[in-house]
């Protein structure tokens, strides 16, 4: 199985200085003070979340549960298509996220991120553990329409703009490019089962994977930026 | 390490970066790319920029809502895994009552244990498969140990019922030792699990169902047993 975050750069674990650092500076978050604790959560960011989650604390990670278990599943259905999959996935995902908590470190990207990555390599692992026989072959029709998150708030209007803005920057790359990078991203293939399945040899493959990257990434400026 | 000893040719310098962002490499690939990483800076810069870009790729999936039931099973499993590290002390049964629990159970089960032990490699840290006695029909575990630590693998488990989880022991002797390991089944039936700490010298690895939060002494008979001797 794949490490959690193991496509990303390699896990830091907190020094224990680093973290004494971080208690002091959050100490005035707990959520067991006074007052409602999960309203009081509600208004921090991720990353102060993250350092009450660090310390075991489940109220602050149901509030970041709540902030990304769409967007999680969202990425998971899309690359399983099938509910029960995808619901395996993102349980294995977040259970493991909150397992390892001590390895989230903010000077490596946002929450978001790191959950998302921890998705998809955990979908890449339900992937590649089924036969291609089954692949593809039981989709849930409809779950789409059933399951479509409504735009509640300003803050998720936003993101589907962004989200266009991605999806166009994807949808104008010549078809072979968007198509390796769709075929590996989402179907969790291998470039050496891509090459084949393309008949197509493996050096083109690996081309039209970083071309099409590369131009996604002169269109959309700075990524980092359209996906906080 | 040298640059024979690097398997990535200077010529493929930076072809695998895309790839890697993307998840494409197989797994022999990934650790050979890993390990280019550490002493390529032209790669880790190629790499730090596609990222980005695979890194928003997410957004392009359509938005779904997670479903309600899937957030009562994780924050079921996670308040209890909280709640059950909060309370954790000290072990305070006496070890006349885990005898008790042991004696029966543990004694007649290794009587029927079926074992089978696969080393696996060679050269480096040695890997061991242990296949466990489950007593669910269908089912089946396996122990895998890599050094001092092992990590169960489970298939066709039955999940446990409501307000119950699946908790890790370590045995020593008579005693069975709690862990941090609590889990649940998924709907597939499996379950990947480290176990905490390292099992040196231990008799066995064990698992039975547990009130949620765990407990301190077992209260029921395990239903996976994996012998370590």
């Amino acid at each position: 199985m794949r490490e959690c975050g193991r496509l990303r750069a390699a896990p830091v674990i907190q020094s224990p200085t680093a973290l004494v650092r971080m208690g002091t500076m959050f100490k005035h978050l707990r959520s067991n003070d006074a007052g409602d604790p999960k309203e009081r959560l509600h208004v921090l960011a991720d990353e102060e979340l993250m350092h009450l989650v660090y310390r075991g604390d489940a109220t602050a990670f149901e509030v970041v549960y709540d902030r990304h278990a769409d967007a999680a599943f969202s990425l998971a259905y899309r690359m399983c298509a099938q509910r029960p999959l995808a619901e395996d996935v993102v349980q294995e995902a977040f259970l493991s996220l909150w397992r390892s908590r001590a390895r989230y470190d903010r000077q490596r990207g946002s929450v978001r991120t790191w959950v998302l990555g921890i998705v998809h390599n955990r979908a890449i692992d339900a992937l590649r553990r089924r036969s291609t026989r089954d692949r593809g072959l039981v989709h849930d029709e409809g779950i789409a329409e059933r399951l479509v998150a409504p735009e509640r708030t300003d803050a998720e209007f936003a993101r589907r703009e962004e989200a266009r803005e991605i999806r166009d920057a994807l949808e104008q790359l010549p078809d072979e490019q968007s198509r390796v990078i769709e075929l590996a991203y989402f179907g969790g293939m291998t470039q050496t089962q891509i090459a084949s399945m393309l008949d197509t040899p493996l050096g083109t493959i690996k081309g039209r994977m970083r071309l099409g990257l590369a131009k996604m990434r002169m269109t959309l400026g700075d990524p980092a930026e359209v996906v906080r | 390490m040298s640059a024979d000893e690097d398997p990535i040719r200077s010529d493929d310098c930076a072809a695998n970066a895309a790839p890697y962002v993307l998840g494409a490499l197989g797994e022999a690939e990934y650790d050979a790319f890993r390990t280019h990483l550490e002493t390529c800076a032209i790669c880790r810069e190629e790499v730090a920029a596609l990222q980005l870009v695979a890194d928003a790729l997410p957004a392009v999936a359509p938005p779904l809502s997670a479903p309600e039931e899937l957030k009562r099973r994780v924050m079921a499993e996670v308040r209890s895994e909280a709640g059950w590290q909060r309370s954790r002390a000290p072990a305070t049964s006496s070890p006349r009552a885990r005898r008790r629990w042991l004696a029966p159970s543990i004694a007649a089960a290794a009587a029927a244990v079926a074992l089978a032990v696969i080393a696996i490699g060679g050269g480096g840290t040695s890997v061991r498969v242990i296949h466990a006695q489950v007593l669910a029909p269908h089912a089946s575990a396996s122990l895998r140990l890599t050094g001092g630590h092992a990590e169960l693998d489970i298939a066709g488990m039955p999940q446990t019922p409501v307000n119950r989880v699946y908790e890790v022991w370590v045995k020593r002797g008579s005693s069975a030792q709690p862990t941090d390991a609590l889990f649940t089944i998924t709907s597939a039936g499996r379950a990947t699990v480290g176990v905490p700490g390292s099992v040196a010298g231990a008799e066995a690895v064990l698992v039975t169902s547990e009130p949620l939060g765990g407990s301190r002494v077992p209260t029921r008979a395990p239903v996976i047993i994996a012998n370590l001797s």
